[in-house]
């Protein structure tokens, strides 16, 4: 009898042993703890720390969806790297599941460098967009470092059935008529590069006549498909950079300098 | 749409044809058949009078098998990826009741999205063990099972839409296959004081599903309470 007694005490300790954040009510309710709305912060966070600089120098990291020991790895290597800060290109989740991001986000807030994240197509399933819309931010967004305004972009254009404009133009044709004075070079991340089968490749001729609009075009990054690649998509001489996935256990370093260069690195940690 | 709603239809069929053998009532060709038009009674299932004819207890036979589809208790739960709450009903069977089988539907409350979300489980109990305490309390030490949940809504798909190269997503968004173990602690109301039910049982469960078990044997990053729920729930016996 005493002994029954005790085991239905381990029943109410078990029940206060466990932790608040294990009461879920599904892996794909949009109930987002800790931060929220990143991109915003960091971008203020970026502007403010490189307001004057002609030269600047960032990280890319992309596709960490599933691999968080990779991605944790990635983020202490970059820290010990002396960049201003670090683009993401996309695929933060495996299954757009809330808890991904929240992860992901939790192990990006270690860098010692703000952070931007685009949306990758893996992040738009299911629930994914609006928890990244809640972890993140919007899904198009700009910024300037220094004199270099970086345009990022939603591509994932399979996942909208054109319920949306993806890529959006509407967004590239303010981004011109509004480009503040101070910018000289433009430099493009998005998750799908044109002519990739998720891209509305329609519009591939369309989207680079747009890009080419853009002063001072440096090059595109892009990743989802999980290699590095440099190549001249268009024959226009717009390089688009692909970033390897972080199972790879590699990321790329840009630095772009004052005298119209750039100089990029793949570093392996 | 229409093949899912096809699918849950097949799930529940086969649900009631495994429940109406439960109980060990086997079924033969001759007592399917015979039915007849006669308006039918409940009849108590432990005494058949002898003085019954044959289709008589024939149709006795024919009541209690359908009988045996009432559910025996409701139950809620609280948490545990299958909605906020979930309310349902279900059915015991075994030779002391050990297994169980529920269906509860749910609700994910709205958070950041744009849309308040239903969900439907089908879940399977086994409890092994009721060790009496005193007082009609009884602890029941192990309950352990599976679920299977599903979650409405247009942006949820059981296999990959046709817009996409086959097997593009190897996943269901649609469909989640949830483990839990957990314990219940049981209280046998006494009969004088039944209005409403019979027993009432309070439970918790630690669960994970398909997708956290694949990221947590991938990355030591993730501790338990990443990957594993917690979920509290009543269940009120009829019978």
């Amino acid at each position: 009898m005493g002994r029954n007694l005790l085991l239905s005490l381990t029943f109410i300790c078990a029940t206060f042993l466990c932790s608040c954040e294990m009461l879920e009510y599904h892996p794909y309710d949009v109930d987002i703890s800790g931060e929220r709305g990143v991109t915003y912060k960091n971008i203020d966070l970026i502007e403010t720390a490189t307001a004057g600089h002609t030269s600047i120098r960032f990280a890319m990291i992309s596709d960490t969806q599933g691999y968080y020991d990779e991605t944790l790895d990635a983020v202490m290597d970059i820290n010990r790297q002396n960049v201003d800060f670090v683009v993401h290109g996309g695929d933060l989740s495996d299954y757009g599941m809330a808890r991904e991001f929240m992860n992901q986000r939790d192990i990006f807030n270690k860098l010692t460098v703000p952070y931007v994240c685009v949306i990758g197509n893996h992040d738009c399933l299911a629930t994914g967009r609006e928890s990244y819309e809640a972890v993140f931010g919007p899904l198009n967004f700009a910024f300037t470092a220094g004199d270099v305004r970086f345009l990022c972009l939603n591509t994932n254009a399979l996942e909208y059935d054109y319920s949306e404009p993806v890529p959006d133009f509407g967004f590239m044709e303010r981004e011109l008529k509004n480009m503040p004075a101070m910018v000289k070079k433009t430099i493009f991340l998005m998750h799908v590069k044109p002519y990739e089968l998720v891209f509305n490749n329609n519009v591939a001729q369309a989207f680079e006549a747009y890009i080419t609009e853009f002063p001072g075009v440096q090059f595109c990054l892009y990743g989802h498909e999980h290699k590095f690649q440099a190549d001249d998509l268009f024959g226009d001489g717009v390089i688009y950079y692909q970033c390897p996935n972080i199972a790879k256990r590699q990321y790329l370093i840009f630095t772009i300098n004052d005298d119209d260069t750039y100089r990029y690195e793949i570093k392996s940690f | 749409m229409k093949s899912n709603r096809s699918k849950i239809l097949a799930i529940l069929s086969l649900l009631v044809i495994s429940l109406s053998n439960a109980n060990g009532t086997k079924l033969s060709a001759e007592e399917i058949n015979g039915t007849s038009g006669r308006p039918m009674h409940v009849h108590d299932r432990t005494s058949t009078p002898d003085s019954l004819s044959a289709f008589e207890r024939r149709q006795l036979k024919y009541a209690q098998r359908w009988e045996n589809l009432i559910p025996k208790y409701v139950k809620t739960q609280f948490a545990g990826g299958m909605g906020m709450l979930s309310f349902g009903t279900g059915w015991e069977y075994g030779k002391n009741d050990q297994w169980e089988t529920d269906l509860l539907f749910g609700f994910i409350p709205k958070h950041s999205s744009k849309h308040t979300r239903a969900t439907m489980t089908l879940k399977q109990n086994f409890t092994p063990w009721n060790l009496p305490i005193k007082n009609g309390f009884s602890f029941q030490p192990l309950s352990t099972g599976i679920y299977l949940n599903t979650v409405f809504g247009r942006e949820f798909w059981s296999k990959n839409p046709d817009k996409y190269p086959k097997g593009y997503y190897w996943f269901s968004t649609r469909f989640r296959i949830h483990a839990f173990i957990g314990q219940r602690l049981c209280y046998n109301i006494p009969e004088r004081h039944r209005h409403f039910c019979s027993s009432i049982t309070a439970f918790y469960e630690l669960s994970t599903c398909d997708l956290y078990v694949i990221q947590a044997v991938r990355n030591s990053y993730l501790r338990p309470r990443d990957y594993l729920r917690l979920s509290f729930g009543l269940k009120f016996n009829f019978f």
